[in-house]
Formats: structure tokens, sequence, C-alpha cells
């Protein structure tokens, strides 16, 4: 597409945001990572999401089992991570990384939400802050993250 | 993506294992791995624990070695699920 300052396309496109970065300082074998999910994944004691668009998030403590979770998404086909979990949402390979001292140590708390549409503008202003404060609170160092 | 990015703004680094390269991309990912896998097996078949653990491993590998936002890495492993 042509840049021309100031020209005003007539037809709708996407604009890329602009760039953001974090540094990482340390290696890996030093961090404390966390698992963060936009596929819809919590425990089956939570409440489910709202398949229809929901901008809430749900809490998943590390000591869950991995047969304790599941997924509420509408956005896309379950039938992979319902025979396993760990499609979406790898904390079993993530416990087997810490054990062979690839990581450190592996964030007591992970996160689940339900991403792919929704409340774009709640996600951007008050979701995504709250849980960056959940991982900045656990001390997590680096997150590894499955979505689109 | 709009989640990761707010994760990245607060200080913490983040990578994203992407089914859909060209989504994260427009939508300002600062990082990315995309394996050849459908979206909802990100991270590898499923009980295929060996693509999964190698998928995580170089996810990670990928949160140090990439060096500017926005560049998405191609990982080699395949997955095409039957439908």
């Amino acid at each position: 597409m042509a840049v021309v300052k100031g020209l005003q396309s007539e037809i709708f496109v996407p604009i890329t945001p602009p760039p953001v970065w974090t540094h990482v300082t340390k290696e890996l074998k030093d961090m404390n990572i966390a698992l963060v999910t936009a596929a819809g994944v919590h425990r089956k004691s939570d409440e489910r999401f709202n398949l229809s668009g929901d901008f809430t998030f749900r809490e998943i403590p590390d000591t869950s089992p991995s047969s304790e979770l599941m997924v509420s998404h509408g956005g896309y086909d379950n039938a992979d991570v319902n025979k396993d979990i760990n499609c979406m949402f790898p904390i079993d390979r993530l416990h087997e990384l810490a054990e062979e001292g690839f990581i450190k140590s592996i964030a007591p708390v992970h996160i689940g939400f339900m991403g792919g549409g929704g409340n774009q503008e709640k996600f951007e202003k008050e979701t995504g802050p709250k849980i960056a404060e959940v991982l900045k609170e656990e001390g997590v160092d680096a997150v590894l993250m499955t979505a689109g | 993506m709009i989640v990761q990015r707010e994760i990245e703004d607060a200080g913490i680094p983040t990578i994203i294992i992407a089914a859909l390269p060209p989504v994260v991309r427009q939508s300002g990912t600062p990082r990315a791995v995309a394996p050849l896998v459908p979206m909802g097996a990100n991270a590898g078949a499923p009980n295929d624990a060996e693509m999964q653990y190698n998928i995580c491993r170089d996810a990670l590998i990928n949160l140090v070695e990439i060096d500017s936002a926005g560049k998405i890495v191609t990982l080699p492993y395949e997955y095409i699920a039957k439908v």
C-alpha cells in the first residue's frame, strides 16, 4: 500500500500497532516462567467463559493436575484440546523443562482467558493490565503464551 | 495479542506460540514462534509429548534469541489434524 502523508484510504485497513518490547535480561536457567493462554483454559471447577464474548480471566494454580483443566471457547475447534489440554496449555511439558533445569521455576499461578474476540477495549485497558499485575506480583521473569 | 502486548508493556518479556502467523504479525506481537499446526493445537499434536516438548523448548529459546520486536520464527514441527 502506498504511504503518502495525509492520504486517507477509502477502504478500512487494519493498522499494526506500534512495537512493544521488554529486554530479556536473564538466562532461561534463571527464569521463573508462567503460562498465559487465550485458548479459554480454566479449571473444571471454575465458571465457564461466556462463548459469545468474555473479557474476564481465570487464575490457574500450577498445582492443578492437567486432568482437572478444560476449555470453554467458542472461536476454534476444541477437538484436539479436549483430547489433551497440553495442545494449548502445555503445563506438563513446562514441568518437564523445569525438572530438567532448562528453566529455573514455574510461577504458582497461570492465566487463561478467551481471546479472539470480545470487548477489545476492555482487554486492552482492564484485562491485560490486570493479568500483568498478577504476573508481576508472583515474580514472573517471562511468559510463554498460546493464541492466534 | 492485545494481552501479550499489555504484559510486555508492563515489563515482562513474552513469546507467543501461534498457529496463524499473519494474525499475530498484524496485531503487533513482540515475539512469536509458529510451528506448522492448526489453531487449537498451537503447542503440538494431542498426546504427542515429544512434539509439545520441542515446541515449548524452542519457543523459550527464541524468547531469548529474538532481537527485535515483531519477529516471527517458524518452527520445524508439523501436525495436520484429521478432520
